[in-house]
């Protein structure tokens, strides 16, 4: 097992910059996610750690070895990094048997037949597809498919696993089962995994920690509860479900730990307090960040809500989702999405307050203001 | 674990940024032996084609024959420009056009019955409609002029005898002979080009324009007929460019009726001329390339922007027709055109070889001299030997140049893989009788340490040149159906580029190189026209072998030879289908 670590990496298609200045280390043992939406230059970094991209700028080292270097010309084909790799479409080679395909990393490597027998029948225990080693490779369905795929990147040993939307291919139900089952798999030999999805589901449930990325840069990196809870900017933020995003202006500031401080802010028709990581002066223009199920909605005269904030409004459009109820209450800063739970039973065109405790409510400074 | 950095970290020279970091960097394997690589394929494409290319414009130029000292001059081109001559022009492209026309209609009529309708037996019904296609058409030529001889041709002497008259209706040397044959070839041609667009049509296409309101015949019409333009002009176009390269059936029904095409006006110019017209037949070879060229990209103009959009490729089971009691008119239809083109030739050959005289149908004219015959001329094993020599190694060789070219145009984003691709695809252009005048001023102004005219090397590299196109079109939609992940996993998991050749890519595509294999195969045993001119004592091939004997008034044994080749077509036609069979899985 070994760590990799990018530095300073980055894929310039002519002028069109995929990937720019990514710097991430993963550490020995840990699972970690590159999520972003399609053209955010996630495959294109995974590519370039497994060597069939060349990276045009920065430095990548897998274990202790340089793989590439493109200041010093330094670059190591895919062959020869030692990595095993899930790819999308499986790429599970449809002219040879479930056991040949997973045999294929050892026999190139020239492994004598008895060690390749033994590998194989143990990786694919590990896979719960022992059944199958002489099956066709097209005679298996999706899931099956991806087991082999699982099986032959890590028949080998190798250093580090890449995985590129393995689960994308497959339907709601068995993406969430072969992800957990993979999870474990990965727990169990402690294997050094980056792993490539759209999915911010599949990235919070199976990652020690996520690198959020959009337009070739990476936007955040952090455990998967940081990142949901305390986006570090507005595009983080909005990436994970629908949450409501409303301009507010700093009036006061006071830190409340080394983490986390606390932020007076004024918006349209509301006030209050709410925090964020950093200092913001006042007067300064912020995002507030509120998630839909972490509002909650009360009688329109609710007064003693004082230690969080509070918007009036009439609600205007009810679904009902089965464990929860969106409403949207019209505002006067305009609609808020609140999740509610399903017993709830508001009617259209009820005046209600939607309640939020401070601890909640997250602010990111505006892009804007970053610039001045 | 214990590999030492050095030899695990390889230095890229310094030059390979920029540009070419555009492509997978595993596929810029060493960049000195690519070149190399490279190098040689071309090389090798530029002698099959531009090498014969360029040599019929210094021949067209030149005023005596290849390998004789003379001077430059434009007589040829001022003999190509006579009455005559445009006359012969008109004749081609008249001929093409009246053989394409009812060509397409009866291609697309069959297509949509076996696609399209539940007539019975379609499965074995398609095999047979297409045999037409594999026949070598020096055979049918010959059948047909035996059936169709105007004094003692067999579907002659047939109708007098029914009717009582002495009149015989049919003459194959005529220019409904030479349309007719000519059909006999493009119709399955035409029908294999397009019955796959019939069949991979999105059903949803169709049914969404009934749902709108539209009839069955306006959904034809404005739906399913739109959609197969695409498929159909190419196809058409195709075969008015092949009725233009025709060769056998102008040779063999318009020469003795005096219908002069070009390939014949070519072809007589040189062999049957004395002393030989080379710099006219040049000259005229080179006036049909740029007729060609101007096909091809008229053809280009018109399929501009218009895409396949109903063939996805995936397997759709189309929505099929139930025709009630007319499947049985759908499927006589079918049985009728086999009987057409395969039965009565084939059926005249056999009746021929085993009658002493061609003509005269009588009990006690039975015989087997001719077979025996045949078996103890060495001619005919000569020529066999040839055909199978050159067939066996042509369609290998071709096969494996088609495959190099493929890959380099496909699965690589090399520079220069354009060039090697329009390299590869220049003979397309060229018919089998311009390509061999080609050749014939090629190989004469070699170095005499390169002797090749005159033996059976020069067909070899006609063979080559002719093949090449085919197999380039054959590899590379296989190595397009092959996803770039099939070929990286492979890499990343520890296979060498040479490993990652060999085990996946050449694994995963044999089964085209077979079928390919045997469709330049095919190819090579039906060849007449190029063989024809670079054909000498001892290099004989069987084509060559028939129409000598032919030439010589011997039908009998012609009969025998143009059996045995029969057998030889269904057995490789049965083999490839049994191939098809295992690549569609």
């Amino acid at each position: 097992m070994s760590n990799v670590v990018l530095e300073k990496v980055s894929r310039n298609f002519g002028d069109f910059a995929a990937v720019s200045n990514v710097d991430l280390r993963v550490n020995e043992g840990e699972f970690v996610t590159l999520l972003g939406p399609s053209g955010c230059g996630k495959t294109t970094t995974l590519r370039m750690v497994a060597g069939l991209e060349q990276n045009s700028g920065g430095r990548i080292s897998i274990g202790n070895d340089i793989v590439s270097d493109a200041a010093r010309g330094i670059f190591v084909p895919s062959e020869r990094r030692r990595l095993g790799m899930v790819f999308q479409s499986y790429a599970i080679w449809p002219h040879m048997t479930v056991f040949e395909n997973v045999a294929y990393p050892l026999r190139v490597r020239r492994r004598p037949n008895a060690e390749i027998q033994q590998a194989v029948a143990k990786t694919l225990r590990l896979v719960e597809m022992e059944g199958f080693a002489q099956r066709p490779a097209p005679a298996l369905s999706g899931g099956q498919q991806q087991r082999v795929a699982i099986a032959r990147a890590l028949v080998f040993e190798p250093k580090v696993l890449l995985l590129d939307e393995p689960l994308s291919n497959l339907d709601t139900k068995l993406r969430l089962q072969m992800g957990d089952e993979f999870r474990a798999i990965q727990k169990r030999l402690g294997m050094t995994t980056l792993y490539v999805t759209h999915d911010q589901s599949e990235a919070m449930s199976l990652s020690d920690r996520v690198v959020v990325m959009d337009r070739g840069r990476i936007q955040q990196i952090g455990a998967p509860e940081e990142i949901y809870r305390f986006p570090a900017n507005r595009t983080v933020a909005a990436f994970f479900g629908t949450p409501n995003l409303l301009d507010a202006q700093v009036t006061g500031c006071s830190r409340i730990n080394g983490r986390r401080v606390r932020l007076e802010v004024v918006g349209r028709g509301w006030r209050g307090p709410c925090e964020a990581a950093n200092e913001v002066q006042p007067g300064q223009s912020v995002t507030v960040m509120v998630r839909p199920e972490d509002a909650r909605i009360a009688s329109a005269n609710v007064t003693n809500a004082e230690q969080g904030l509070r918007w009036f409004g009439r609600v205007t459009h009810t679904t009902f989702r089965g464990a929860t109820r969106s409403i949207i209450v019209q505002t006067e800063t305009g609609e808020f999405n609140v999740d509610a739970s399903a017993i709830n039973n508001y009617a259209i065109g009820d005046d209600v307050t939607v309640v939020v405790p401070r601890q909640v409510a997250w602010a990111v400074p505006n892009p804007n203001e970053l610039k001045s | 674990m214990a590999i030492s950095t050095d030899d695990r970290v390889r230095e890229v020279s310094g030059t390979a940024g920029g540009s070419l970091l555009s492509q997978p960097r595993w596929l810029q394997s060493n960049s000195a032996s690519r070149t190399a690589a490279l190098l040689v394929l071309g090389l090798v494409l530029a002698f099959l084609s531009v090498y014969p290319l360029s040599m019929l414009l210094y021949g067209s130029l030149h005023s005596t024959p290849p390998g004789m000292a003379g001077t430059f001059n434009l007589d040829g081109y001022q003999d190509v420009l006579t009455r005559q001559s445009l006359v012969t022009l008109a004749n081609t492209i008249g001929i093409s056009l009246a053989k394409t026309v009812p060509s397409v209609v009866l291609a697309v009529l069959l297509a949509w019955i076996l696609a399209r309708t539940d007539t019975p037996f379609r499965g074995t019904l398609e095999v047979l409609v297409t045999l037409p296609f594999f026949i070598p058409p020096i055979l049918t030529a010959m059948a047909w002029g035996m059936l169709g001889n105007p004094q003692v041709g067999l579907l002659n002497q047939l109708y007098q005898w029914i009717t009582g008259s002495s009149d015989s209706p049919i003459n194959v040397y005529s220019y409904g002979g030479v349309v007719w044959h000519m059909m006999q070839y493009s119709v399955p041609f035409l029908f294999l080009l397009i019955v796959d667009a019939f069949r991979a049509m999105d059903p949803g296409l169709e049914e969404a324009a009934r749902m709108c309101g539209a009839s069955r015949w306006r959904t034809f019409r404005t739906v399913t007929l739109q959609l197969m333009l695409p498929a159909l002009t190419s196809g058409a176009i195709l075969s008015f460019i092949r009725g233009i390269e025709n060769f056998e059936s102008p040779l063999f029904f318009g020469t003795p009726a005096g219908i002069h095409v070009i390939t014949t006006e070519i072809y007589d110019s040189i062999n049957q001329r004395s002393p030989p017209q080379y710099q006219y037949a040049t000259a005229a070879s080179f006036v049909i390339m740029a007729l060609m060229f101007l096909i091809v990209l008229l053809q280009w103009r018109l399929l501009r922007g218009r895409s396949f959009v109903a063939v996805s490729g995936k397997g759709y089971s189309p929505g099929v027709i139930k025709l009630g009691r007319w499947r049985w008119v759908t499927f006589g239809f079918c049985v009728l055109f086999f009987v057409a083109t395969v039965l009565l030739p084939v059926g005249q050959l056999l009746i021929g070889s085993f009658f002493k005289f061609f003509g005269f149908y009588e009990w006690e004219m039975l015989t087997l001299d001719h077979y025996r015959e045949v078996f103890g001329s060495s001619e005919f094993w000569r020529g066999f030997g040839n055909t199978m020599l050159l067939g066996l190694t042509g369609a290998t060789l071709t096969m494996v140049l088609g495959g190099a070219v493929a890959y380099v145009s496909v699965r690589t984003k090399w520079r220069g893989r354009a060039l090697i691709d329009a390299m590869a695809w220049l003979p397309w252009m060229m018919p089998g009788i311009v390509l061999g005048v080609g050749f014939l001023w090629g190989f004469a102004l070699l170095p005499h340490a390169i002797p090749i005219y005159g033996t059976i090397w020069a067909l070899l590299l006609a063979y080559l040149s002719l093949g090449t196109p085919l197999s380039v079109r054959v590899m590379s939609s296989a190595y397009a159906q092959l996803s770039y992940d099939l070929e990286e996993c492979s890499r990343v998991h520890g296979a060498s580029w040479l490993q990652t050749m060999w085990r996946i890519m050449l694994a995963l595509a044999w089964p085209s190189f077979a079928v390919g294999w045997v469709l330049v195969f095919f190819g090579i045993m039906r060849e007449l026209s190029a063989s024809v001119l670079l054909y000498s004592v001892g290099s004989e091939v069987l084509s060559v072998v028939l129409l000598k004997l032919w030439a010589n008034g011997n039908a009998e044994q012609v009969s025998v030879i143009g059996l045995l080749m029969m057998l030889l077509v269904v057995l490789f036609r049965w083999l490839q289908l049994k191939m098809l069979k295992r690549v569609v899985r």
